[in-house]
Formats: structure tokens, sequence, C-alpha cells
């Protein structure tokens, strides 16, 4: 048995770290062996003292460095006096999982698209992908899933994938969650990638959750920042807590490791005509008559635009009093145009009868929150502020340089609007032709 | 004969009269228990004064004519008593009395009915060419107007016909009625005086019979109720409502008659249907559907309509089975009517009868929001922003300290700090309101006031919410504040909102609190009065004008110190706008209408900002940012207007 | 038939604010709300309450002071409220959040049949919009995310049809039930609890299962059974507002740096 001479290790007990704690849902607690954490009402720990018996456990669970193990000084002097003793052993169940997750290789990139047309951010997530898969001295597979899509393999071979894996059928036409799932699950299952990145877009969204799911695996949300650490394990960053925290996302245990990444994030990638890579097709088919869920009809924005609502909006170009007249707002018409958004503005374009009352923006009137809002000649009034405070990107053109707009603006314009707008719609025109 | 048949309709007449009244009085017993019986001298000299002083009447035009009618009206009482006893009993009369005491009530009788006739007369005229309000032109009054003339009439029939006749000698303690003897001895009719005598005798009578008895269904019923009604008013403002007790099983607010208090019920018997309360009222001077008279009358309607079938309520929980208040048609006000006061007490300070309509129309609301969760949409940000973030706005409790970041404040400690400073919720988020807070600092840093403030662990008092009639959401917000209060030590507090002023002031008293609660104004002027505050003085601002805001005003009747400061700093005097201190005309922001879209009629803003840019003042001078919104926000509207919308606390500022 | 909300009880956001100094959260005195997302589930579930008669539950995965939220539910008019809550749930991500909801929405199909399960679009904490999809493949149902019309409900076709909101367009899908949908805000306006509802539901059961009742492998729920784990918690850095070149004098030139700092952004989609 133990040798008597042998020093005890000592394990010290785990502290708060004050003013840490994010109350990230117990993850201390829940990670005590021994029950010695509590929870107050506020979601901060409190550890028992009595019970602890210094597992370090949740110093490790806790992601804001909230606890820390802390020692007695005659602990600390055995502590360095045990600091040149040998490495920790693993035990089997350890092992057999890290032979698992060696098993998976490659990365991954699902190329989102629609009747053939490729989505932006497919191509962003190459960009990134290649990135990744360099550092892992890997492969960067796109996987193209859908109806006549073949052309789709030579776009992504030009934005940086070496492999291009195909499933062309009818009943991808359209995207629908359950044979997008199980061909996804398919394809996993095969070929067994590390890294599996899809767009944080709508269809994104709903397709790596369902899939992570079904292949019980870790999924991040929404990053805006991929890396791979020096274990081969990628490192996901992305804002939480309404965009006041990043973090950072590990899944060393499981694979594959999947992300959804946020569109318009990454770079996009240079573009390389003529590269060429391997070209796997794959035939997975599923009887229409097997899926229960059909998709009616698509209504595109520019189809109805005036209906659409500004709450909803994810660009909005708001005019204000300084906006003179009715006939003025022609002009943040086409910047919206150009932009894909719709107008808005304060309550006293409204009142004036320069907008409909459905385009009121502020207390009385809608709250939007919108990628970008931009504001000309609207002078930021509270009333209108918590209608728009939330929005992305807030830009304000006001010539008065107090205008409390000027207070919540990410970008600020003083300068008359009469002469900003139109030189910001040329600029915008330009690049769009361009 | 002629006495037992008198003697007879007498008798049926009074019976049906009392049970008349008795039929409509007992209604006011289904209403919810209300104490009105304190001070009962302090009641009584009220009712000197505005009930048979008529104070109150006598504030508008043509009051003074129903001043007339009604002392007339109490003069010929006796008159009246006379006649119907002696009617019956037909030695029982005045000339027993000794001759002089006879003379005198003679000529008072004669001269009373000469005005009223007169009064009458003009009451008639005004009503056809310019009446209260249009709708005023109603059969029903011109008939009352009518019976009373031709009972006059029927009074000098009598008299002149017995004085031709020779039964009475003409004297100058009849002089009208001798007077007409003398013109009826040279007409044709000269002959037939018995039949003028006995014809205006009975007109007399039967006029005065049907109109006791048609009083009870008319608003002449004021007649009756309106000395009780003055007598069981609130003592003091109307500015705050009464608290709710939340258990299980209750109901909150009013929808139906019986979940009104009997007092709400009495007023809307006594309403006299003056028109003086629309007239004052900025919700239906700009054309919303409120009109408070309407609302009244509404009640009364309703109570007739189906108050008969309820059972007497005191505190019955069972739901009511009466026809809703609150909907459209007879009987009802609409929601739209009841979202759209502002609460701005005019119709109260206005009516001759103190009617109080803002606890009806609170209660009213109270049921919508407390029962039925039925608001307008806009009200459910609000609420959870009040509810979750204690502010109107929904911002960030830790902003609210924002505006004092670049000064050097201190927090309020008891003992350490004299006066709390309460900022206020427009104060702290609202940018131009912050300039107003920031200036009253200045100005009590100049006079070296001893104050702190709460900085992010102020909160919303609730004012808004309690308006609104979401009581729940009130006692939560007040009772809150009140512990805060409690547990900090505050005692004296400064605000720079009326609003916060009269809820911490007036409200919170029923949560135990009394605080001694100060307006800046009162403050400042206090300040300059003891010297503590040096004003530069004699700046010319210009013509300036002011605003009364609702809560400081009419609600406190805090008028002057605000004018005083002005004179102090300008030199001159306030320019008074048109509507003013009583009669001051509203912003259009109180009652909670600072959280809501105006959808109906004209924007009650506008109205007043051109009220004040009708005198071309250079300086619009108001005393709470509520006001200071209303007003920045409706001036914008009237293109190339120079006028400058301040705040007393910053005029000082600037002066300093 | 049974309709399902999940609810989830997050701090308020946007009330929460890094400290300049030490750089970290300031969380004291921010209160708890319900997931604002969810209200909107919530809402829907009580209007299918009102118009098919179906039977309101509301679910919740949290400590035990997230009964507020589930209290609150009840206030509005759920029939149910249930509180899954345990230690060993603790710390969970989004794979075992969906596994213990999932159990529990199981547990109750033994009573009655599930019609829909409402989720909230995502949380403003964790932020994922991972639970949903999460749900639907763990129960078999239909999934439908992003809606913001529900525009048919057929319960003897057993069909429902609804409105996805997607960037850029709208799609109309139908889809056989049981359904978990997650919603947007534009699908409804949350109603307010009247004072009576409130009053009772304080007095009212929120029933509590924790693993007991739920019998799931300690190794699939809580932060055992999650793949995924925060390593690392840091501010972002903030876009300070910033006013670009002088307008007034050369409006052009301001507008030029504007569009570069949009398109440095990547914020056109253009
Ligand atoms: C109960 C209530 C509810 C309200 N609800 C809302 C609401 O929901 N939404 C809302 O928006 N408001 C609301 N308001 C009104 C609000 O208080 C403000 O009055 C309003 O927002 C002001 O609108 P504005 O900024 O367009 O006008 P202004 O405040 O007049 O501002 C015009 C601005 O345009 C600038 N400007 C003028 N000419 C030019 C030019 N050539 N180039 C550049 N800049 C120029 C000026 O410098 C000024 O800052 C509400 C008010 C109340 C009382
Ligand atoms: C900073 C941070 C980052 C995180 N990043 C990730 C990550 O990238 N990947 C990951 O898997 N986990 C992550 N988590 C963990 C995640 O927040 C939790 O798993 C959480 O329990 C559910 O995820 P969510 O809040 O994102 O919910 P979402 O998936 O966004 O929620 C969608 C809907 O599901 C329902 N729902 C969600 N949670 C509950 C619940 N507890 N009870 C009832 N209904 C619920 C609600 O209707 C909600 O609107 C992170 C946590 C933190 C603190
Ligand atoms: S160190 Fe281990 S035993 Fe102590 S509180 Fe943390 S997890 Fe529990
Ligand atoms: S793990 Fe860390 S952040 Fe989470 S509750 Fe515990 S101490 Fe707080
Ligand atoms: S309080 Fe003011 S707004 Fe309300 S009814 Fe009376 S006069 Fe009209
Ligand atoms: S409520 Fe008062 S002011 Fe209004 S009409 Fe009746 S008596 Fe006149």
């Amino acid at each position: 048995m133990t040798e008597p001479k042998k020093i005890k290790k000592p394990r010290g007990k785990a502290r708060v770290v004050t003013g840490k704690c994010v109350a990230c849902g117990a993850r201390c607690q829940s990670a005590c062996p021994v029950d010695g954490v509590e929870m107050s009402e506020a979601g901060e720990p409190l550890i028992l003292v009595e019970k602890c018996i210094g597992c370090v456990k949740c110093v490790k669970a806790c992601p804001a460095g909230a606890l820390e193990m802390f020692y007695t000084p005659e602990e600390l002097e055995i502590l360095a006096a045990l600091a040149n003793k040998g490495e920790e052993e693993l035990d089997e169940e350890e092992l057999a999982r890290r032979r698992l997750v060696d098993s998976y290789r490659g990365v991954w990139v699902f190329i989102e698209q629609n009747s053939g047309e490729a989505a932006r951010v497919s191509w962003e997530l190459t960009g990134v992908g290649r990135e990744l898969a360099n550092s892992l001295g890997v492969e960067l597979t796109a996987i193209i899933i859908g109806e006549k899509i073949g052309h789709l393999a030579d776009e992504a071979f030009s934005y940086g994938a070496d492999c291009a894996c195909l499933i062309d059928d009818r009943v991808f036409s359209q995207y629908r969650t359950e044979p997008f799932l199980d061909a996804m699950c398919y394809l996993i299952g095969k070929y067994k990638p590390e890294v599996v990145l899809m767009g944080a877009t709508g269809m994104g969204r709903d397709l790596a959750g369902a899939v992570a799911t079904r292949v019980k695996t870790g999924l991040t949300a929404d990053c805006t920042g991929l890396g791979i650490d020096e274990k081969r394990n990628l490192m996901q960053t992305r804002p939480a807590f309404g965009g006041n925290i990043m973090a950072t996302i590990m899944c060393d245990r499981f694979r594959p490791q999947m992300a959804t990444v946020r569109p318009h994030v990454m770079p996009m990638p240079e573009r390389r005509p003529g590269a060429t890579g391997k070209v796997v097709t794959e035939s997975y088919t599923i009887s229409e008559s097997s899926i229960f869920t059909r998709v009616l009809e698509v209504i595109t924005d520019k189809s109805g635009k005036d209906k659409v609502d500004v709450a909803g909006a994810e660009f909005i170009v708001s005019g204000g009093r300084g906006m003179m007249a009715k006939e003025n707002f022609g002009m943040l018409e086409e910047l919206a145009d150009l932009l894909g958004g719709v107008v808005g503005g304060s309550r006293s374009a409204v009142d004036a009868g320069w907008l409909p009352q459905d385009r009121q923006v502020g207390q009385t009137g809608k709250t939007v929150r919108p990628k970008i809002y931009i504001a000309c000649g609207i002078s930021g009034a509270i009333q209108h502020l918590v209608g728009m405070q939330d929005s992305d990107v807030i830009i304000a053109i006001n010539r008065d340089r107090e205008a409390p707009i000027f207070e919540v603006a990410t970008y600020g314009i003083v300068g008359d609007l009469f002469e900003v707008v139109p030189a910001l719609t040329n600029r915008l025109r330009e690049l769009k032709e361009a | 004969m002629q006495q037992t048949l008198f003697a007879g309709i007498l008798v049926a007449s009074l019976a049906t009269f009392v049970f008349s009244c008795y039929r409509r009085l007992a209604l006011v017993s289904v209403g919810a228990g209300e104490y009105r019986f304190d001070h009962p001298m302090t009641r009584l000299k009220e009712v000197l004064v505005y009930a048979l002083g008529q104070k109150r009447v006598m504030k508008r035009p043509f009051g003074i004519n129903h001043g007339v009618i009604f002392w007339a009206f109490l003069v010929l009482t006796l008159a009246n008593a006379e006649f119907l006893i002696s009617g019956v009993f037909p030695n029982l009369n005045f000339t027993l009395l000794p001759p002089p005491l006879h003379g005198t009530l003679s000529l008072l009788f004669e001269l009373s009915s000469l005005a009223t006739m007169a009064a009458v007369s003009l009451a008639f005229l005004r009503r056809i060419f310019n009446p209260p309000y249009e709708e005023a032109r109603t059969f029903e009054a011109f008939f009352i107007l009518s019976m009373i003339a031709g009972l006059m009439a029927a009074y000098f029939g009598v008299h002149a016909a017995e004085i031709a006749m020779g039964e009475a000698s003409p004297s100058f303690s009849a002089p009208v009625s001798s007077l007409l003897a003398t013109l009826l001895g040279h007409t044709p009719l000269a002959g037939q005086l018995p039949v003028i005598k006995a014809v205006s005798w009975w007109v007399h009578a039967v006029l005065l019979l049907s109109f006791m008895n048609f009083l009870p269904y008319s608003k002449h019923m004021h007649i009756l109720t309106a000395i009780p009604n003055v007598f069981l008013r609130s003592l003091g403002k109307v500015n705050s409502q009464p608290r709710e007790e939340f258990a299980e099983g209750r109901t909150f607010g009013a929808s139906t008659v019986d979940r009104l208090s009997w007092k709400d019920l009495l007023d809307s018997f006594s309403c006299t249907e003056c028109g003086r309360c629309q007239n004052s009222c900025p919700a239906a001077a700009t054309g919303k559907q409120l009109n408070p008279r309407m609302l009244i009358h509404a009640i009364k309607e309703s109570l007739l309509g189906n108050g008969s079938s309820l059972p007497s309520s005191a505190d019955a929980v069972a739901a009511s089975s009466a026809a809703s208040l609150i909907g459209k048609g007879e009987g009802t006000v609409s929601e739209a009517a009841l979202w759209s006061c502002t609460s701005c007490g005019s119709c109260m300070e206005s009516c001759p009868v103190f009617i109080e309509h803002l606890p009806k129309v609170v209660k009213l609301r109270r049921h919508l929001v407390e029962m039925e969760a039925r608001f307008p949409e806009e009200l459910l940000n609000l609420f959870e922003n009040m509810e979750q973030r204690s502010n109107p706005w929904g911002m960030a409790p830790s902003e609210r300290s924002k505006w004092s970041s670049q000064l050097d404040l201190e927090p309020f400690e008891a003992g350490k700090t004299e006066y709390l400073l309460f900022v206020g919720c427009s104060g702290a988020f609202d940018a131009r309101n912050k300039q107003v807070t920031v200036a009253l600092t200045k100005v009590l840093d100049a006079a070296g006031v001893s104050y702190g403030i709460l900085g992010k662990d102020e909160k919303c008092c609730g004012e808004s919410v309690r308006r609104l009639g979401n009581e729940y959401l009130f006692e939560t917000m007040a009772n809150e504040n009140v512990n805060q209060f409690r547990s900090r030590g505050v005692t004296k507090v400064i605000t720079q909102c009326p609003h916060c002023f009269n809820t911490l002031k007036n409200d919170y008293r029923q949560y135990g609190l009394e605080l001694e609660v100060i307006h800046h104004t009162e403050f400042i002027k206090g300040l300059i009065g003891r010297g503590s505050l040096k004003v530069k003085g004699g700046e010319d601002l210009g013509r300036v004008v002011f605003h009364d805001s609702c809560y400081l005003g009419r609600h406190n009747e805090v008028y002057e110190p605000p004018r005083e400061v002005i004179r102090e700093v300008t030199g001159a005097a306030v320019h008074e706008l048109p509507r003013n201190k009583e009669n001051g005309f509203c912003c259009g922001a109180g009652g909670g209408r600072m959280w809501l879209e105006e959808h109906e009629g004209t924007a009650i803003n506008r109205s007043r900002v051109k009220e004040a840019l009708d005198q071309k003042p250079a300086t619009i001078c108001v005393s709470c940012p509520f006001c200071m919104t209303m007003f920045e926000d409706g001036i914008k509207e009237f293109t190339g207007v120079t006028t400058q919308v301040k705040d007393i606390a910053e005029v000082v500022a600037q002066n300093l | 038939m049974i309709v399902v909300a999940c609810i989830k009880q997050v701090p308020d956001t946007t009330q929460v604010q890094i400290d300049p100094v030490t750089n970290t959260l300031v969380r004291e005195g921010i209160p708890f709300i319900i997931n604002p997302y969810d209200t909107h589930a919530l809402e829907e579930t009580l209007r299918l309450k009102d118009s098919h008669g179906f039977k309101a539950v509301a679910l919740s995965m949290g400590p035990p002071n997230a009964e507020a939220a589930l209290r609150k539910a009840l206030a509005l008019g759920v029939d149910r409220s249930i509180l899954l809550s345990d230690r060993v749930f603790g710390g969970a991500d989004t794979l075992s959040t969906s596994n213990v909801i999932s159990a529990a929405i199981r547990r109750l199909m033994d009573e009655d049949e599930i019609g829909i399960v409402f989720c909230g679009k995502q949380t403003i904490d964790g932020d994922t919009a991972q639970v949903g999809p999460g749900i639907a493949v763990r129960l078999g149902f239909s999934q439908l995310t992003l809606v913001d019309r529900i525009e048919r409900i057929d319960t003897g076709a057993r069909t429902i049809t609804v409105r996805r909101k997607l960037e850029g367009r709208y799609e109309i899908v139908e889809a056989r039930l049981p359904a978990m949908i997650t919603v947007v805000r534009e699908l409804n306006r949350p109603r307010y609890p009247t004072v009576p509802m409130r009053l009772a539901s304080a007095k009212a059961e929120v029933e509590r299962w924790s693993n007991e009742e739920l019998k799931l492998d300690v190794n699939s729920v809580g932060l055992k059974g999650s793949p995924t784990w925060v390593s690392r918690i840091f501010s972002p850095q903030r876009a300070q507002g910033e006013i670009l070149g002088d307008g007034m004098n050369d409006p052009v030139a301001a507008a030029l740096m504007l569009v570069d700092r949009l398109v440095e952004g990547d914020l056109l989609a253009v």
C-alpha cells in the first residue's frame, strides 16, 4: 500500500473570488462531487468549507475564473516541495475517449444555398475553414446538399476547399430540416470529420442544432472567432449575454466539434478561379412520402416590401423633423433600397404627415433592433431613443453636435443631411455596381 | 271645497315627491362604503361658503344669475310654504305676523320674484344664443325655466288680483303687484278679477307641485342634493386615490355602479349639467371622447337603469349583475374616453357642487387594468419597464446616475446631508430635463444647501402607474420607495417634478410616511427670501409667461412661489396666460398620458403652446419635466418661433 | 391536447455592464426576467388555449429561484407550471438542456397528447438558439424555427402551417403535428396579468420535477452531460461612439469614411 513516508498532497479548499462570478448556471455546484457548493439567490456560489475536499472540480468548471484554491502556509510549503514530482495518471476511460477523438479527422464546411445560389456566408466559412485545416494539417471539405448543385463544387474549390462532397436529389431542392438532418448525419457517421462549420443563419442554426443533437456532440453558436489550441482542439469564441461578454467554448471530449459562425464577421477569402479539388458524389435518397414538411410558398422582401414591418427590419433609415418636407423622404427610400431596408421615422415626422403612423419608432411607436439604424435629422429625444437604442449599429446624421442622438451613435456625422445622405447613397451605389 | 280639493292634491303630491326622492336616493346605497362625516364643523363652514355663499358658482359667467335664482329660491321657499299652508288653512298666513315683518317679507318676496323672473329670462336667452355647451339646449332646461317663470308670474297674478279687488291694499311692500294691479284696472280684464285670482292661484299651485314632483327626475335634483354634496365633499384636494386591499377573492377598481362608492353615486345625482367641467377639460376641449359631464351623467343613467335590481352591497364580492359602465351607448363611458383623462383636476376645480370626477376615472381604469388587463398597447411596455427596471423607459437602472457623472454630488446620508434631492425619471434620463437637474444642483450649491441624491438606488415614484389604474404595481413601487426612505432616514425631500412631489407628499402618506416634500420652485423662493441665494436680478428675459403644472398648481395650490422667483430674477411680474392658476390648462402629460399616443382630436400640448405663443413671449417658463417635454415637443410644430422653454431652475441658474 | 411553452429565467442582460476597471460583469442588483422571446412563446400557448381549448403547460429547467418565472406564467393563465430542478442539471449546455426538457415532455406525453412545444427563438444570455432544435430531434417532432405567424392548425389532419421569418424572405411551411416551434417577437403581443390571476398564482403550486422523476443517466445531464464547456469569459472590445470627419465642411469625405467603416466591419449585406 502507500509508503508511510510519502507526504500526502495537500488539497486545500475552494473559495470564491468576489466580483467575478457571472452566474453561469451553477456549473460549480454541478461539478462538486460532495455537494460542497450552495448557490445564492443571485446565482453565485457559496463554498461549504467543511464539506469541500479540495478536488478542484469547481475551479475547473468555472468559466469566469470566479473560484480558486487556497492553502494554508504549511500546505503551500508542502506543495512547493512536491512541485517537481511526477505526472498524473490517465484512467482507462479517458484513454478510450482519446482514441475515439483521434479517430475523427478533417474540417467540413456546410455550403448553404438556395436554388443553386450559395449564401455568402458559405464562402466566409470556407475561408476560415481553410485556415483551421491548415493548422490541423487536414483536408477542407465543402458539403453541398441540394438539387442541381454540381457547379458549386468548383466555386468551393475556388474559395479554398480541397474536396467537395455532393448530394444531389429532388428531395433537397428546398431546405427542410428532416431530409437535410438525415443526410448530414449519414455523412458525419460515414466520414467522421473533426470540425463541422455552418453559417449562423436561420437555416444554418436550424440544421446545426438538429444535427448536433442527433450525433450527440457539442455545438457552439454564432461564433465570431475560431482557432486551434495546442491539443488540436477547436477554440470557439462567441458573444453571449447580449454581446456584453465574449466566451471561449471548448468541446474537447467529443467529436465532431460543431460551430455555427456569424455571417459578415469572417473575411471573404480571395477567389481563385480555376482551382480544382476532389469531388465525392454521395447518393443519399429519402422518399418524399416519408417527409411530412412542405414549403408552400416563399415570399421575398422585394415582393412585399411595403408590408415589411419596421419592427422586424434589418436595416432602417429613419428621418425626423430635419427632413423638412415629405418629398425629401424619397432620398431616404433610395438609401434604404440600396441597403435592403425600410424607412422609419420619429414622431415629429409622423405628426407632420410625412410618414404613416406604423413607421414611427419610439416609446409610443415601434421598438426596432435592426443591424444598422441610420437616423437622419433626428435629435434623439428619449422617447425616440428607447425605440432604437438596441440596434447593433447606430449611425446619426445631424448638424447639431450637441444633439443627444450622438450619445448612442456608433458612428456620427455632424453635417447637413441634404449633403451627407446623397453622398452616402452615391458611394454605396458605386460599391454595389463595382 | 277648494281647500279640501287642494289638501288632497297637496298630500298626494307630497307623498309622490317623497316617494320619488326615496326611490332615487335609495339607489345611492348600492354604492360601496366611504366615510365622509369627519370634521363636521369644517363641513358646515364649506356649506356656508360654497353652497349658500355660491362661491364657486359665481366664478364663471352667468354665475351671478344662478346666485340670484338660488337666493331668491331660498327666500321664496318661505313664500311657497305659506302658500301651501294657507291653501289648506286659509287663515294661517303671514298676515298674522306683525305688519312690519309681514311688510318686509312681502317686499322680499316681490323683489325675489322679480329678480328670478329677470334671471330666468336671461338664462333663457343665454341658452338660446350662447349656451354653456351645445347640448345644453334641452327641452328639459327650457321647460324648467318656463315653469319657474310661470310660477313667478302666477305669484304676481294672485297678489295683483288681490290688490285690485281690494282684498289687500296697494303698498310699497308689494311694489310689483301694486303696479300690476293698477295696470290690471285699466284692462278689459278688470271685471274678471276673481277669476284671474283663482286661475293664478291654481296655476301657481299646480306649477309648484308639478315642479316639485318633476325635480327628482331631472337635473334639478341638484336642488336637493347639491347642498349635502358640498357638505360631503372631500376636504382638501383630491390629489390622491385610495389604496386597494390586495387579497384573493376581491375585485379591483369599478366597472359597475355598485363598485363605486355611495358618494360617487350621490355625485351623479348632484350634477347640475352646468358643463363647466367639460368646458375646462383639456381632453374635451381638444376633441377627445372624454367629457367629464357625460361621465357623471353616464353613472346616473347606469344607476337608474339597473340600480334598483341591485342589492345594497357595501362589501359584496360576488360578481355584480349590473350592466358595465364601460362600453358604448347609454349609461356608459368608452374606454378611449377613460384613457384620455390627463388627471389635471380642472373638472373638479370648476365644478360648483364639488363633484369628484378623477377618482371615478381612476376606479374605472383600475378595473380595465387590474381585472381585464385591457389598456392601450403602449402601456404594456410602460408597465413592464416600471416593474422590471423601475423607470418608464426601461433604461438600465445603472444609467440613472449618468447625468451626475461629471458633477461632484454627495450621496444622501441621514445626518450628513439635510435634504434628499429626488431627481425623478425625467430628470435623470431625459436629455432636456437632465439640463434642468444640473441647473438645479447649481442653484442648490450656490445657496450652500446640504443635500444628497440616491443615485442608482433611486426608483420611480410610481405616479403614472397609479393614475393609470395599475394600483397593484403602484403598491409594490410605493412600498419599495417608502422602505428605502425609511431605512435611509429621509425626512426632507426636494423634488424637481411636481408628479414626484405629489406622490411623495400625498400618495405615500397612505403608507404611513410623512415627508416634508418641497418642490424646487418653493424651495428656491425660500432660499431667495432668506437671503441664502443671491440672484443678479433685473435681467431682461423679455416677456416671460408661466405655465402652471397641474400637480403643482391645482392639485397642491402652489401658485405664487414660481411667480415670485421669476419676479426676483427678471424684476418684472410674469405675463399671465389667459388660463392660469386654478384655471390653468394642462400640458397634456398627466394621468399617464405622457406614455400614450394621442390618437383622437388635436394635440393638447399644441393647443396650450399656441395659447402661450399668442402672448408673444420670449420665454415660456415651466416647473415640471413633463410640461417641459410637452412644450418642447409642441413648440417645434410652430415654425419660425424663437421662444425658449425654460424651467424656473434654469432661469435662476443663469442669473446667479 | 397539451401545448407546452419552454421558458427560461435569464438575467436582464440589457442591464449587465462591464466594470471598466476590473473588466468583469457587474451583476449586482440585476433582476432575473423571463427570456423576452419566451414571453411570446408563452403568449402563443395561451392563445391556443383560448382558441382551441388546449391545455397550456409552462416548463423551465433552472435553479429553484426560476420558480418566479413559472409563477408569472401561472398568473398569465397556463394550467400547469413545472420546474425541472436538480443539482445534477446545473451547468448544462444545450445538448444536456434539451435532454432534460425532452424527458419532461415525454413524461407529459404519458398523460395526454402533445400538440406543440413552443420555444423562444433564442435566449438573451446563452444566445444559442439550439435548445429548440434539440428538443425537436429528441422527440421526433416537426421542427419549425423562427416562426412569426401561425397560419393554420388542423387538428383533424394533424397539420400546422406557419410562416417562418428568414434573412430577406419568408417561408410558408406546412408540417405534421406534433411540432416544436421557435418564435420571434413579431408573432404576437404578450398579455399582461390581471390582479386576481396574480394573487391566485402566488399560492398556486409550481410542480418541481427532479431527476428522481425524470430518471435520466446523470452522465447525460448537467455539466457531466455537456460536450461543450466555457473555458474563458472576457469583455468584448466595445465600439465607442465615433464622430466621422468634418461633415459640416466636407460632407462627402465624411460619407466616404462612414462607408469605409461599414465595409471594414462587414456590416453591409451588399
Ligand atoms: C407622449 C409622447 C410620446 C412620444 N413618442 C415618440 C415616439 O414614439 N417616437 C419619437 O420619435 N418621438 C416621440 N415623441 C416625441 C419626442 O419627444 C421628440 O419630440 C421627437 O422624437 C423629436 O423628433 P425629431 O428628432 O425628428 O425632431 P427634432 O427634435 O426637432 O429634431 C430635429 C433634428 O434635426 C436636425 N436637423 C435639422 N435640419 C437638419 C439638416 N439639414 N441636416 C442635419 N440635421 C438637421 C436638428 O439639429 C435636430 O436635432 C413623443 C413625445 C411625447 C410627448
Ligand atoms: C457564456 C456562455 C456561452 C455559452 N455557449 C454555449 C454554446 O456555444 N453551446 C452550447 O451548447 N451551450 C452554450 N452555453 C450553455 C447554454 O447557455 C445553456 O445550455 C442553456 O441552458 C441553454 O442554452 P441557451 O440559453 O442558449 O438557450 P437557447 O437555445 O438560445 O434557447 C432557445 C429556447 O429554448 C428554451 N430553453 C432554453 N433553455 C431553457 C431552459 N433552461 N428551460 C426551459 N426552456 C429553455 C427557451 O424557449 C428558449 O427561448 C453557454 C453558456 C454561457 C454562459
Ligand atoms: S473543490 Fe471540489 S469539493 Fe471543494 S467545493 Fe469545489 S468541487 Fe466541491
Ligand atoms: S461556475 Fe463560476 S460563474 Fe458559474 S456560478 Fe459558479 S462561480 Fe459563478
Ligand atoms: S381630470 Fe382633467 S382631463 Fe380628466 S376629466 Fe377632469 S378635466 Fe378632463
Ligand atoms: S359635474 Fe359639476 S361641473 Fe360638470 S356639469 Fe356637473 S355640476 Fe357642472
